[in-house]
């Protein structure tokens, strides 16, 4: 019946799922049957409301940044929850920095989110269930090589970390990507010798969630993947932040990220956007088509060919590739990228939205990758993706301001123009440094394709239950690591060449030196902890919304101010670009300070014991 | 372009063009000598670096700036080409559309950078040669007409004229080109592999991982 349980359409039987058709398998929902894989309308459970009480600091819509969403798309439905503050502040909550976020939230907004939720029900209603047969032929995929390594991944369920040797001996990871990376940046060798370890690891953590959700009072059965998960809390952040099991991520992510909620309000809206982009021809399809098999051509659920290449001699023949059968997975990407860009017109489809609904794909049905996005580009990363990619300049800025703050000494080498010279604090702004054309990406694809699969993964588990203040924390993190690395600091030394090549040199380095953190644990640990790590932590949410708030206004600012300067002559095209340039060359803005001291927000001053008494007993605390 | 013997000599080349025409392609193949059916799309922007060798026993390094080809992404276009020395403008001869919009593309180029860049026009694809829709005399009229250095008609998966590609690129820039020597590269040399330009192994990404 539906759009989405990949597994079950790829072989024809139900018994073969995708992380997606498993995610269902939930003993709470009341129907089992495979037909029920969507949770009903009605669908609620008692840690719902909880959890999305604790979801504030993803959902504020006060500032003048998110305000830049739009709150009404194309089918009515309001794009942002707002939550009553008044239930978060009664929840008992160690997380600290939710309850501060919560009290500027503003009250009031519910009503008219009920009124939304009825008009949409009542206008997608009908119309759920798209026949199967007419969107994946069947037979279609037909290498047996494909077949046989189809089969390790996908019983019982594609990545299942209990099948340790069969990892080891296959050329591909637990998620079907090839272990060998392009280029050899990273050697089967060297992955198979750090998986050893981490399966270990991943078995370690799996038993501890599984006390954790035994904790919580709720049910974890052998092979089954739970669709509930327990409240927002200290234990759970670190919990999260030390890795949720693979197998469990994709629900996971969409509990914690507040996708019931979300498709809750939206019951049938996919399927129905699947009906009405049927055969949709536009501008936006055509360049998805172009990117479709460009999405992971070296994953096995998304490009057969990685196997059969594998056996072929070198000698590549001359077949017209386009003729290949397609794997059920690109024809899912297809749909919610499609989908996704009629949803969202004013996105529409840009280039690394591929990577990440390939991503969520690997972890969940169709629907819900789709909401995902839409709560991605909607709460956590706005405008990064929009037609003037203004989020990403936004979002650069913000990330300047954090090195030139966090990690002065790399921004003595990277807080420079093309030209060498040192940008002072009231021009960073108006000529962003040149880096950014690195970081630009990592804000884009949220680190797929920068970072080593697993640890991108460890960086999404966090993301979606700690919000954008996670792609700062790591990003930062990416840096200083960079920076302490003895060959950056070799490179940047070497400087024979002249500023401007020891720039491009040293950003090369940057760009590549994520693809090598292979260890999550690595990169996780640096970030977050006290002794022995960076502190990242500390870095608040607050301080983020703060920062992007000012760096737009300060965009905003300078933008009326060279419009107003530019020569009325100029065709449209040309002003927008003389105006995406970052170099307002000699205008300048106001500076940023840092709100680092816990005493400067008036805010603050209401929880400030607590957080204090937190503070300090952590002190004693490991981590 | 520049003068001075012993000290290394710096061009920043930009590649530029319509999504999927094969950018990212070109580099690797010059780059690494490899060839895949499929590469990832780009996302903003890859910086490679590669020290050439010409005949002349000079040596020059060339920072290749590698972009995504979504037309949002041409908002970026003034801080990519910035200082650029040459933009290489690509487009699919398999595809009508990414030859149409060679146009906006060099106009960006010259917004920005005037006549202080060299254009250089390159079809891609050029082993579908049965699914041609750009013939190569239009691409030489477009290139005169636009005041391009120089077209030539490539292929990655065959290997055909990518070496001869950056080997023109470097003579236009040392000045010691003879134009009439390479003129006819773009019709046939597919069979000629004698290219003075080496590839140098320390030019391989400084990855310290592997």
């Amino acid at each position: 019946m539906n759009v989405k349980s990949n597994g079950g359409l790829l072989h024809g039987t139900p018994s073969i799922t995708i992380a997606g058709g498993v995610a269902n398998s939930d003993s709470t929902t009341p129907d089992k049957s495979e037909a029920s894989l969507y949770p009903t309308p009605s669908f609620t459970h008692p840690d719902l409301s909880l959890s999305s009480q604790l979801c504030v600091n993803h959902q504020r819509n006060n500032s003048a940044y998110s305000a830049n969403v739009s709150l009404i798309d194309i089918y009515g439905a309001d794009s942002i929850i707002e939550l009553s503050p008044k239930k978060a502040q009664e929840t008992e909550t160690p997380m600290n920095a939710n309850i501060l976020d919560s009290l500027d939230t503003e009250e009031g907004d519910t009503t008219d989110e009920l009124s939304v939720q009825n008009k949409v029900s009542k206008s997608f209603s009908t119309n759920r269930t798209i026949s199967t047969s007419s969107i994946i032929p069947p037979g279609s995929v037909k290498s047996s090589d494909y077949e046989s390594e189809m089969k390790r991944m996908l019983l019982p369920y594609p990545m299942s970390i209990s099948k340790v040797q069969d990892i080891l001996n296959s050329e591909f990871d637990m998620y079907g990507f090839k272990k060998e990376t392009s280029l050899h940046v990273i050697s089967r060798q060297r992955y198979d010798s750090w998986f050893k370890d981490y399966s270990e690891y991943l078995n370690n953590r799996q038993k501890k969630w599984e006390l954790l959700m035994r904790a919580n009072g709720l049910s974890v059965r052998t092979g089954q993947i739970p669709t509930r998960f327990p409240p927002k809390s200290d234990k759970v952040k670190k919990m999260i932040r030390r890795g949720i099991p693979p197998e469990w991520r994709g629900n996971a992510w969409f509990f914690y990220a507040g996708g019931y909620e979300k498709l809750n309000k939206h019951t049938g809206i996919y399927a129905q956007i699947i009906e009405d982009t049927r055969g949709l021809n536009n501008k936006d399809t055509e360049v998805i088509e172009r990117d479709l098999n460009r999405t992971f051509p070296d994953n096995i659920l998304f490009n057969e060919m990685v196997v059969t290449k594998l056996s072929k001699t070198s000698s590549t023949s001359f077949t017209n590739v386009e003729n290949e059968s397609e794997t059920p997975m690109i024809q899912s990407l297809r749909r919610v990228l499609v989908a996704f860009s009629y949803y969202q017109p004013q996105i529409g489809y840009c280039q690394s939205l591929n990577f990440l609904a390939g991503m969520l794909l690997l972890f969940m049905d169709e629907e819900r990758a789709f909401w995902m996005l839409v709560i991605l580009t909607e709460r956590i990363i706005p405008n990064v993706h929009s037609k003037d990619l203004e989020g990403v300049h936004t979002d650069q800025g913000v990330l300047m301001l954090t090195v030139k703050e966090y990690i002065p000494s790399l921004w003595s080498i990277l807080g420079r123009t093309y030209d060498g010279e040192i940008l002072e604090k009231d021009k960073i702004l108006t000529r962003l440094p040149p880096v950014t054309l690195v970081t630009s990406s990592w804000f884009m694809s949220l680190f797929v394709g920068i970072l080593p699969i697993e640890t991108t993964l460890r960086v999404w588990d966090i993301l979606w239950y700690e919000g954008s203040k996670t792609v700062f924390r790591v990003s930062l993190t990416v840096c200083k690591m960079c920076l302490e690395d003895p060959d950056f600091q070799r490179t940047g030394s070497s400087s024979t060449m002249g500023v401007e090549t020891e720039q491009i040199e040293l950003f090369q380095f940057l760009q590549n030196y994520p693809k090598c953190l292979l260890d999550p644990n690595e990169v996780v640990d640096k970030c977050f902890k006290k002794i022995g790590g960076y502190g990242f932590g500390s870095i608040s949410q607050d301080e983020i919304n703060h920062c992007r708030d000012f760096v737009s206004k300060q965009r905003a600012k300078m933008k009326d101010r060279k419009l107003s300067a530019l020569n009325a002559e100029l065709t449209d095209e040309e002003r927008s670009i003389l105006l995406a340039n970052s170099n307002f060359d000699n205008e300048i803005h106001d500076v940023y300070g840092f709100h680092r001291s816990i005493m400067s927000g008036v805010v603050w001053n209401r929880n400030i014991s607590s957080k204090m008494k937190k503070k300090f007993s952590r002190k004693h605390s490991t981590d | 372009m520049s003068d001075t013997k012993g000290k290394l000599r710096k061009y920043k080349i930009v590649f530029l063009g319509d999504q999927s025409v094969g950018k990212t392609s070109l580099i690797t193949r010059f780059m690494y000598d490899t060839f895949d059916e499929q590469y990832a799309a780009t996302i903003g922007i890859d910086f490679l670096l590669k020290t050439v060798y010409l005949e002349d026993n000079q040596t020059i390094r060339l920072q290749l700036w590698d972009t995504a080809g979504q037309e949002r992404f041409r908002l970026l276009i003034p801080s990519y080409i910035r200082d650029s020395h040459v933009a290489v403008v690509c487009y699919d001869i398999s595809n009508k559309r990414s030859f149409a919009n060679l146009d906006k593309w060099i106009s960006d180029v010259r917004l920005e950078r005037g006549d202080e860049v060299l254009v250089v026009v390159v079809g891609t694809k050029s082993d579908l040669s049965n699914k041609r829709q750009v013939t190569s005399e239009e691409a030489e009229a477009l290139c005169s007409r636009v005041g391009g250095a120089f077209f030539v008609e490539t292929s990655t998966k065959a290997n055909h004229n990518i070496k001869q590609l950056f080997k023109r690129i470097a003579q236009n820039l040392s000045g010691s080109s003879d134009e009439n020597g390479v003129d006819n590269q773009a019709q046939d040399t597919a069979g000629t592999e004698t290219i003075d330009i080496s590839i140098n192994t320390e030019s391989v990404a400084p990855l310290r991982c592997c």
